[in-house]
């Protein structure tokens, strides 16, 4: 069993920079700080899934990136991990993590950041990614990626961790603004203000998750355009699209199906702030095959053109997924849907 | 804003207790777990969690909770698939969530969620004389189950030896007689044995390819699981060559391990010397062992 070492560093009795952490590199601060951080548009992506990976090791298909969740390579040293190593030698990897709780008041877990750094180092990934979320507390680990308040002692409590997780990776975090489905009364600020106050403060990257500022925009009542409008766009590394479960009083983060029209009209508004910016499909239940993934993302091509319309005719949307912006609920409740933030690798999977 | 500004720390420690209660958030709201941080009733949730135009702060609440335990059951599923389709769903889940109650996960990998599982199993299963008007083991059978499975995910994605160099028989069939006895075999690091107190190897490769298997009667069986090739392969065992064969992962020397396999043995010593012949080299051709060499002097060599 792996065990999670959550410590302090030695001089600290809390969680917070001190001895050499207390330090940014110097790359960070740089005042003219390039779009994206200065990493590549590696253009269109698909989330490396287990199911795909006898596809993709015959097929070897015409993907610009993938994306793996770390977690699932971090430890493997059997199959999943020697699929990864051969994808890695012929395609660009980003990382992606759904456990390093750069909000819980926790400990940093220094074992799983020096774990993510070797893994980066061993398939050469482009950057490394996680979530502005929470997944657990008191040494536990609930799998989710939970809200935190957004309000200026979160801030800054994620200020200085990122920092630290920043000058252990060597490089900057690129953090994704989560599906969420509660908010609190401590929140003071829109999460748009706090992604901006975050990347501006810890120098990081941002990951815009389209579906997930729609999503959240139909659970908490605020404007996703808006929204989109407002992050700072030469922070955006990278995208992420996806499908998901309008239950009708709120929508879940399922990635069990096609992106939904609204959706592209968000991605289509924010690429035009960001310019071009990686940008990743992410399918993780009721997973089709491999083409069928590829396609949908590759549906993105079509707003490559910055003279595109908002409303260009011809656009592709799969049966069922039209809804419009802003928001609107469907009729078709969704019992049992479940937010899907991980894929998990077992024995017995392909 | 809520009257009472609660810490960052106090309100993660509340919303944990809240959405990860059993029973229900209004059940986790009175638990002790979140008392301690946040002092309110189910009612007042709305001090701390805003509701929406369309949920109120206990629904809210209730996504997250539903959502944590669908999510790691539908884990434990996946991980224990043979089990859970030899259980049914239902009864599966009921077992999982006692696990999940008594072992939360405590790492970033949600490949050690069901490491504990089997042990949780066995250890709160009912002691037979309890079971009123149920005659059968199957209990016994759902540990063996989740025990070979286990062992089976575990070599999955575990170290191996793909891609290095596995011991070679002609250096097994070099070695002189007389140093066998203190020779040592360096096992690979995929090979497990198990010990089952129901022939579950069959069932569990039935039910794997989607087949109906019935339940078999209570029966010693003694299972080796290693991997070649990333591929995960089984070995049906009978008691000398899982008590060599345990030895031998525990590195003892080859002398002490066939010592142990003979105390079980009903064969002549003959039998058995050609029995041990043919037992190295099936086992050094299927890829159990990385290496040879003599065994450091230790007492549990003497």
């Amino acid at each position: 069993m792996v065990e999670r070492v959550s410590r302090s560093h030695p001089e600290c009795s809390k969680p917070t920079v001190c001895g050499p952490w207390a330090s940014p590199l110097k790359f960070f601060e740089s005042p003219n700080m390039p779009p994206r951080l200065g990493n590549p548009d590696l253009g269109l992506g698909v989330g490396l899934r287990t199911v795909h990976f006898n596809h993709i090791l015959s097929e070897w298909p015409a993907v610009d990136w993938f994306e793996i969740i770390s977690e699932n390579f971090l430890n493997s040293q059997g199959r999943p991990r020697y699929v990864l190593d051969q994808i890695a030698e012929r395609y660009p990897i980003v990382m992606h993590g759904v456990s390093l709780s750069i909000g819980s008041t926790d400990p940093l877990n220094f074992e799983y950041l020096k774990k993510l750094a070797l893994l980066a180092r061993q398939v050469q990934a482009r950057w490394i990614s996680d979530h502005v979320c929470w997944t657990g507390v008191a040494g536990r680990n609930t799998h989710d990626l939970l809200p935190v308040p957004l309000n200026e002692e979160s801030l800054a409590h994620m200020v200085e961790r990122v920092r630290v997780v920043q000058s252990v990776l060597e490089r900057p975090l690129v953090l994704e603004n989560p599906s969420s489905y509660l908010t609190f009364a401590d929140s003071t600020m829109p999460e748009w203000e706090f992604l901006s106050q975050l990347a501006d403060q810890a120098n990081c990257g941002l990951l815009l998750d389209v579906n997930n500022v729609y999503v959240s925009s139909v659970n908490h009542d605020f404007d996703p355009v808006e929204y989109i409008e407002r992050v700072p766009h030469d922070r955006v590394v990278q995208y992420h699209l996806a499908g998901h479960t309008n239950c009708g009083t709120h929508c879940i983060d399922t990635h069990d199906g096609a992106v939904i029209d609204a959706v592209w009209e968000l991605y289509e508004r924010a690429r035009r702030l960001t310019g071009g910016v990686s940008t990743l499909l992410e399918w993780d239940a009721n997973i089709p095959e491999f083409p069928v993934v590829h396609a949908e993302v590759q549906k993105a091509k079509q707003f490559f053109d910055a003279s595109t319309s908002l409303k260009a005719p011809g656009r592709s949307s799969a049966s069922g997924t039209a809804e419009s912006l802003p928001s609107s609920r469907g009729p078709w409740p969704a019992r049992g849907a479940v937010s899907n933030p991980l894929a998990f690798i077992v024995a017995g999977d392909a | 804003m809520s009257e009472t500004r609660h810490t960052l720390d106090e309100l993660q420690r509340w919303m944990q207790a809240v959405v990860t209660h059993p029973r229900g958030v209004a059940l986790g709201i009175e638990s002790d777990q979140a008392q301690e941080q946040i002092d309110l009733v189910p009612e007042q949730a709305e001090r701390i969690v805003a509701r929406s135009r369309a949920l109120s702060a206990l629904e809210r609440l209730n996504i997250y909770n539903q959502a944590y335990f669908a999510r790691l059951l539908e884990c434990l599923r996946h991980e224990y698939s043979v089990l859970a389709a030899a259980l049914g769903e239902e009864l599966f889940d009921a077992f999982a969530v006692g696990y999940l109650e008594s072992h939360p996960s405590t790492s970033y990998t949600l490949g050690s969620l069901g490491a504990d599982f089997p042990e949780h199993l066995a250890a709160t299963r009912p002691a037979r004389e309890t079971r009123t008007g149920d005659s059968t083991d199957w209990p016994e059978f759902m540990i063996d189950l989740a025990r070979l499975e286990r062992a089976v995910n575990e070599v999955f994605d575990g170290p191996g030896v793909e891609g290095q160099p596995l011991l070679d028989l002609a250096r097994l069939v070099a070695i002189w007689p007389q140093h066998w006895p203190a020779t040592c075999l360096v096992c690979a690091p995929c090979l497990r044995v198990v010990k089952l107190q129901f022939p579950v190897n069959e069932y569990f490769t039935a039910v794997r390819l989607g087949r109906t298997a019935p339940v078999p009667q209570p029966e010693l069986e003694f299972v080796a699981v290693t991997r070649r090739d990333y591929r995960v392969l089984r070995y049906a065992l009978d008691l000398p060559q899982y008590e060599l064969l345990c030895a031998l992962i525990a590195g003892e020397p080859v002398g002490t391990a066939i010592a142990r396999a003979a105390a079980v043995s009903h064969s002549a010593d003959e039998v058995l010397a050609t029995q041990l012949h043919g037992w190295f080299q099936d086992w050094t051709a299927n890829g159990f062992f990385r290496d040879v060499h003599n065994c450091p002097r230790r007492s549990s060599c003497l």
